[in-house]
């Protein structure tokens, strides 16, 4: 068998870079005026505000630089591998299942011993050099699949694009419903930033006053194909909305950056866009603070806890393990902003633990770690459109994203069983891998040609259910079990609740219902929800509020508690609707960094 | 073609208006393509990693039996579905390996109490009989009508943790089937990993499912009645 080159990348020349680039900057290589931990979109976003305005930053980032030319495989086909996209023999996702049974941490279990890397369920052969180890990153307490990647950028190397505005009914939820409380600002706070974002950065999208899912100021948005308009309008009878999804790409092209250019229709984002139509934080955020010149980013950069100035009670800087040399040193900055991605920036702020700060850093009320939330994910349906069935496929994801169906729950009306909502995502038409010919019985020529038949006219939606923020489902420090770099791990105390399971059954029920009035064929409806955590859209863990007594933050993500110390993530975020939070975290970000370059400009910190 | 592909020289001459761009864009090159591996395509004699002849043999029956060529395009064997399992196989936990052979055994093994003779020498009639009885589980719904029930997440009874294995590793999705028979269990496998194999490649993608996505677009066009224009693809109305 000839070597298999599609899963060589080489990444000799990155990680030299990336070691040197570590060992050359030290602490005393400084000074910095505000460190900011993570590359991600919260660390990218940060980085990007503050080096545009000349405040000198250093961005530690736990992971390597990103060779994106070589490491984004966009257009491969399977058959230019003869694994054909599995990932290496010595590599192995967690499935499902095996979420819901082994014990935690998911990485020890004997029978994962034969494989040097086990990634959460996201590693694939295109995500494999980017997801963390579990067998480095264990996590206790309930389940939870919790998707890390230590690499510069994090997770938006390889995000769905899916870009959602919050709108007055996330922000002013409890208003609404009387469940619990509001944001402490409302959307029309954000809104100005989610313009700014949306210009800067691209978003697809069209126009369509719904208050559940504000417009924005969009590029051309991306069409439906057939299966999809036929579904459109076959839900519109029932006062559904069927719109193209709204992506962080751009379609148009962006006059402000050479990195990136207008997406080109390929569809394979997932595997990060070569040509940065995709949103992407290192070509779209990084790269531009960096030519800045004010940015200095130092790779390999485990950040274990803030450091505390005894004497002023803020914050010195924050204390870095080397991820190669294991060599701790504290870097010194006027500012810390973390960015490490809500569940590992709140990680870091527990594990700051001091005479004055016992329990954490930002923790006096005792909520840090608290009112976990997320999308709850797994009930969908699928069937085949019969306007399609047994026709010539046409080119149906050619696109970055599929169409979107915003929530339709208790926005005007009141659902008797449950509160909040949830949407649908989810298109059709003919993808290149046939994933429905596994639901097809036979063998033969009949099997062959009834594949061929339904291809082109299969549809599937999948819910995103809000998760209600509960107090109880929370993470803290384990008391025993460390990473590999000796830091202490999360625990998790995270179940479902009433509420989402009542949710979680209406969204199969309407899934069915809508593949019904659009005349599906064998629809397919399944019912159970994914594991905790398989959104990937964790929030809150440091909640926003005017209290400090009970809330983390304050209204501009800056801890109650020490004046200097920031969250950038979605950490701060009160509850999470329905919307994926990316687009959120981006918009709320330039929202902190507005407020802290004017507290730096008349001296203030 | 109603998609207005862009070649790839244009696409690059296009993106080429910010500095550095053609640096970016390494897989609009041929670079990947002429490292391009020849497992199919290419009529090469298989050079086998774990199958012998005569079970190479067998399953490159067998797969073209699941999907054979007929007149739009050419089969698994053609696609060289057998060389990939070789692969897969070789790469499998020893004891999935194990049982994958086993399976292969016991169904050569059932060709021959049946009808005098192994999987390879049986006729279409033949061949048509033995798979219409492993498959027939098929058209049998394993699971109650589920419409109604409720979702119970946390009262279930604790299970044994279980660990999931399959022989096509990270594409294969979780396996919902129920434990069953050994040439049943062995059938849903490898009809599992034959249609991995098959439409995954070049056969599969470009001559039988006329695929056409994977391309360089100026617009992607979707159905023409958002154009104000009756669609052709699905007779759909503006
Ligand atoms: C497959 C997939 C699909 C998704 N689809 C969507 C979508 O459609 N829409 C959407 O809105 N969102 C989506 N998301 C979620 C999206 O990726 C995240 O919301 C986003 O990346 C969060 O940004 P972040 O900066 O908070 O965290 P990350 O992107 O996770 O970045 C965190 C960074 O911090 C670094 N870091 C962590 N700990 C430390 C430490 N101790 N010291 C130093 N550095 C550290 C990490 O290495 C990483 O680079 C998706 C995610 C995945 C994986
Ligand atoms: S569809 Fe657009 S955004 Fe996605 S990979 Fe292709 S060019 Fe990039």
């Amino acid at each position: 068998m000839p070597a298999d080159p599609t899963l060589d990348v080489d990444l000799a020349a990155v990680t030299d870079e990336s070691r040197k680039l570590s060992a050359s900057i030290q602490p005393r290589s400084g000074p910095w005026d505000v460190i900011v931990v993570g590359s991600g979109a919260a660390g990218g976003m940060t980085a990007f505000q503050l080096a545009m305005a000349g405040i000198k930053v250093l961005m530690l980032e736990a992971g390597r630089m990103i060779d994106h030319r070589k490491e984004y495989r966009t257009m491969e086909w399977p058959y230019q591998s003869p694994r054909r996209f599995r990932m290496p023999p010595d590599h192995r996702p967690i499935a499902v299942a095996e979420y819901n049974f082994l014990d935690r941490p998911y990485g020890n279990n004997p029978a994962y011993d034969k494989y040097k890397k086990v990634t959460s369920y996201a590693g694939n052969t295109f995500t494999r050099n980017w997801v963390v180890n579990e067998k480095e990153h264990p996590t206790t307490g309930t389940q939870y699949s919790w998707v890390r990647a230590r690499v510069l950028g994090g997770k938006t190397n390889f995000w769905g694009r899916g870009a959602l505005r919050y709108g007055p009914l996330q922000f002013k939820a409890a208003s609404h419903d009387g469940y619990d409380v509001d944001w402490p600002i409302s959307y029309e706070d954000v809104s100005p930033y989610y313009d700014k974002v949306d210009v800067l950065l691209g978003c697809s999208g069209t126009k369509e006053g719904l208050m559940q899912v504000p417009d924005g100021i969009f590029q051309r948005p991306v069409k439906l194909n057939c299966v999809e308009v036929h579904f459109k309008r076959a839900i519109a009878k029932m006062g559904r909305h069927y719109i193209p999804g709204r992506a962080g790409v751009t379609t148009d092209g962006l006059l402000n950056s050479k990195y990136r250019a207008r997406c080109m229709g390929r569809g394979r984002c997932g595997r990060g866009c070569d040509i940065g139509a995709a949103f992407h934080s290192p070509t779209a955020l990084v790269y531009p603070a960096r030519d800045s010149g004010n940015l200095t980013i130092r790779p390999y950069s485990v950040v274990s806890e803030v450091l505390l100035d005894a004497g002023t009670g803020r914050a010195a800087g924050v204390r870095v393990i080397d991820a190669n040399t294991r060599e701790v040193m504290d870097f010194k900055a006027k500012v810390v902003v973390l960015g490490a991605g809500t569940l590992d920036s709140t990680r870091i702020l527990l594990n700051s633990k001091s005479a004055r700060h016992p329990a954490g850093l930002g923790n006096s009320s005792g909520l840090l770690g608290c009112y976990l939330s997320e999308h709850l994910m797994g009930p969908r349906g699928s069937g085949f459109i019969p306007v399609r069935i047994g026709t010539e496929p046409t080119l149906d994801d050619g696109r970055p994203v599929g169409p979107y169906i915003p929530r339709f729950r208790n926005v005007t009306d009141k659902h008797p069983d449950f509160i909040r909502g949830y949407h649908f995502q989810g298109g059709g038409g003919a993808y290149e891998y046939p994933g429905m010919a596994h639901d097809l019985p036979g063998f033969g020529k009949a099997f062959k040609s009834s594949v061929r038949k339904y291809y082109p006219a299969m549809i599937s939606i999948g819910g995103f259910g809000e998760v209600l923020p509960r107090k109880e489902n929370r993470v803290s420090l384990d008391a025993v079990v460390k990473d590999a770099w000796g830091i202490p791990v999360l625990r998790f105390d995270f179940r479902f609740g009433d509420n989402d399971l009542k949710m979680a059954k209406d969204m199969a029920d309407s899934a069915e219902e809508m593949l019904k009035a659009a005349g599906a064929e064998a629809i397919k409806i399944e019912r159970d929800p994914l594991p905790e955590g398989w959104s990937i859209h964790e929030i809150g863990t440091a909640r926003m509020g005017d209290d400090p007594k009970t809330s983390v933050t304050d209204k501009f993500c800056r801890l109650h508690d020490v004046s200097n110390v920031y969250l950038a993530d979605a950490a701060p975020f009160v509850s999470g609707g329905t919307q994926n939070t990316t687009w959120s975290i981006l918009a709320m970000c330039w929202r902190t960094m507005d407020h802290l370059k004017e507290r730096m400009r008349v001296g203030d910190v | 073609m109603t998609t207005r592909a862009v070649s790839r020289r244009a696409a690059l001459r296009r993106i080429g208006a910010g500095a550095g761009a053609l640096t970016l864009l390494p897989f609009l090159s041929d670079e990947g393509l002429a490292a391009f591996v020849h497992i199919q395509g290419t009529k090469a004699a298989p050079s086998l990693k774990v199958l012998s002849p005569s079970q190479y043999a067998t399953l490159e029956a067998l797969v073209e039996a699941i999907i054979p060529a007929d007149e739009r395009s050419p089969g698994a064997r053609e696609a060289r579905v057998a060389d990939y399992f070789d692969l897969v196989l070789s790469e499998a936990q020893p004891s999935l390996k194990e049982e994958w052979l086993a399976g292969l055994a016991a169904f050569d093994a059932e060709a021959t109490r049946r009808f005098g003779k192994p999987f390879l020498r049986l006729d279409a009639g033949q061949v048509e009989a033995l798979l219409t009885d492993v498959s027939r589980f098929e058209a049998v719904k394993t699971k109650p009508e589920e419409t109604a029930r409720e979702v119970t997440r946390y009262d279930q009874p604790t299970q044994k943790p279980v660990l999931v294995e399959g022989l096509l590793g990270d594409v294969s999705r979780f396996d919902p089937d129920r434990p069953r028979p050994p040439l049943e269990a062995f059938f849903a496998t490898t009809k599992r990993a034959t249609i991995h194999g098959y439409y995954t490649s070049e056969i599969g993608i470009h001559k039988e499912l006329r695929y056409k996505g994977n391309q360089i677009l100026a617009e992607f066009q979707g159905c023409l009645t958002q154009d104000g224009k009756d669609c052709p693809h699905c007779g759909q109305k503006a």
